[in-house]
């Protein structure tokens, strides 16, 4: 279980989340909603370790992680997907994969799942990982945050600039290790019929605050519109 | 004329041992450490004085003041730098005034010439690291002359290239290396202790400039303010060869060497260095980003 509580984070001076709780239950999927520019990104950021400062805790567990470093977060089992995917593009797919490994337990190695989800890595790892699609390279970047055997992942807009016969793949896979490896997974998304799909809890979030969440089920057209309507 | 690429050769190698530590510290810490020139004159008293009070030579010299550099490199990276991660200009007037520090250190003899205590080797004077008769010989190889010593240079150059490039590129702690140099917070998100790794990798760096100290010990005079020029020369080279780029750096002090060598030789020191500055700006215009850096998508 993952939980903030009380949570504040600063980039610089400005205030980017403000007094933000909320909690994870092992093995859920936790949709994390909100237009842009709202603190989706930062919230994730914040639980990691990487904005500027922050006060308030979070809690993995029962053991807090908020004064920890960064690689301590990490090591502690939370793995980072992020927006972007963030790949190193003249490492190989190998060497990507493997340096999730360094928060791992026991030796760095392949975990066992990528395999049976990503065949397209597995003949290619060799390659250097900056010649991938998109969609290819988000792959990777899923696939090097389970190299760290993680409890949590963190993902920020997974599907986001993939192209569309490739996100119901992905969307599918988020869905799959949450189901077969027991992951917690704090999913940003924008894509709300995909929250609704994978997720199990919500929260909205407005101006780097909760306003709203809740079961899945309790996730209202109005309260949609309210929040996320362009 | 293969003796003139020989001497470029010798200058070469000692260029790549001081540019290799500033290329992978600045590559992976962003942090232009000016103190790297006292750290190299740091290496060259180390052989002076282990000369001088230990008898020892300059083969046990090498270790010894890669040690020793190393370990004042850790010093400076602990109470300094790390205190200043991401503030580059901060970074540089801070080293700036730890390399002036050091300059002091040595002309004061630790401070105890204060106390009318003289310790051989040290204070302002010059120093002279004496080299073993069997390096200073020169041989003839088949009507070629060898100098031993420029060819000691070079292997023991050739040999600390290859340890890096072994380190960087066939070891796990290599590998946490470059992950810092291309995303330090993923790197860090990865599980990599950034501070620890970036303290090790400029202690390692560090250690390098010591090792160049002792070979330019061999024939240069040694004296407080011999770091100033190296480390200017040092910087020429990572930003041709291009930052944290191990073979850019290889090839920019071997081109920058060798323009020094033969331009010294035709004309003298001081057209040379007006050369290699020329050649370097052309390089820089041509290419900003030097000759080898790695793509980012």
């Amino acid at each position: 279980m993952l939980s903030l509580s009380n949570l504040d984070s600063f980039y610089g001076r400005s205030q980017a989340l403000h007094d933000v709780s909320m909690s994870a239950p092992s093995g859920t999927i936790l949709a994390v909603l909100g237009r842009n520019g709202v603190g989706k990104t930062t919230l994730l950021r914040s639980i990691l370790g990487l904005t500027d400062r922050q006060s308030g805790g979070v809690v993995l567990d029962g053991q807090n992680i908020s004064a920890d470093a960064t690689f301590r977060r990490a090591r502690a089992g939370i793995a980072y997907v992020p927006q972007g995917r963030m790949i190193i593009p003249d490492f190989t797919i190998r060497e990507n994969i493997l340096m999730g490994g360094f928060a791992a337990q026991g030796p760095r190695a392949i975990p066992e799942i990528v395999p049976k989800i990503f065949p397209y890595l597995m003949e290619n790892l060799d390659r250097p990982g900056g010649v991938l699609s998109g969609g290819q390279q988000q792959q990777l970047a899923i696939a090097r945050a389970l190299a760290s055997g993680p409890k949590v992942l963190l993902m920020d807009e997974p599907t986001e600039g993939i192209q569309p016969n490739i996100v119901e793949q992905i969307e599918d896979i988020i869905i799959r290790l949450n189901a077969e490896l027991g992951l917690t997974i704090l999913l940003v998304e924008q894509n709300v019929k995909f929250a609704r799909r994978a997720a199990q809890n919500f929260t909205m979030l407005e101006n780097g605050r909760v306003v709203a969440d809740g079961a899945i089920a309790d996730l209202t057209e109005e309260t949609v519109t309210k929040h996320m309507a362009i | 004329m293969s003796d003139i690429i020989f001497i470029g050769l010798s200058l070469s190698s000692i260029l790549l041992l001081i540019a290799l530590g500033l290329s992978i510290t600045y590559g992976a810490m962003g942090v232009i450490n000016m103190a790297h020139g006292e750290l190299v004159m740091i290496g060259a008293y180390t052989a002076v004085l282990a000369g001088l009070h230990l008898g020892l030579n300059l083969f046990f010299a090498l270790p010894l003041a890669f040690v020793t550099s190393g370990l004042v490199g850790l010093v400076i990276e602990r109470l300094v730098i790390r205190r200043l991660y991401g503030r580059i200009i901060d970074t540089l007037l801070a080293t700036w005034g730890v390399a002036i520090l050091l300059q002091q250190l040595i002309r004061l003899e630790f401070g105890l010439s204060f106390f009318g205590i003289h310790i051989d080797g040290l204070g302002p004077g010059l120093q002279n690291m004496t080299v073993p008769a069997f390096l200073t010989q020169p041989i003839d190889v088949a009507g070629m002359t060898i100098q031993p010593y420029r060819t000691f240079i070079i292997v023991v150059t050739l040999m600390l290239a290859g340890l890096t490039w072994w380190l960087m590129y066939r070891t796990p702690m290599g590998v946490q290396v470059r992950a810092i140099m291309r995303n330090p917070q993923i790197a860090a998100a990865c599980g990599i202790d950034v501070r620890r790794v970036s303290a090790l990798t400029f202690a390692y760096g560090s250690g390098l400039a010591g090792i160049a100290g002792v070979l330019l010990a061999g024939f240069k005079t040694v004296m407080p303010e011999m770091g100033a020029s190296v480390v200017v020369d040092g910087f020429l080279v990572v930003v041709v060869g291009g930052v944290g780029s191990l073979l850019g750096t290889i090839l920019a002090a071997g081109i920058l060497g060798q323009i020094n060598g033969i331009v010294a030789l035709a004309s003298n020191d001081i057209i040379a260095r007006a050369v290699v500055f020329a050649v370097v700006i052309a390089l820089i215009l041509w290419r900003p980003r030097g000759l080898f850096s790695f793509k980012s998508r």
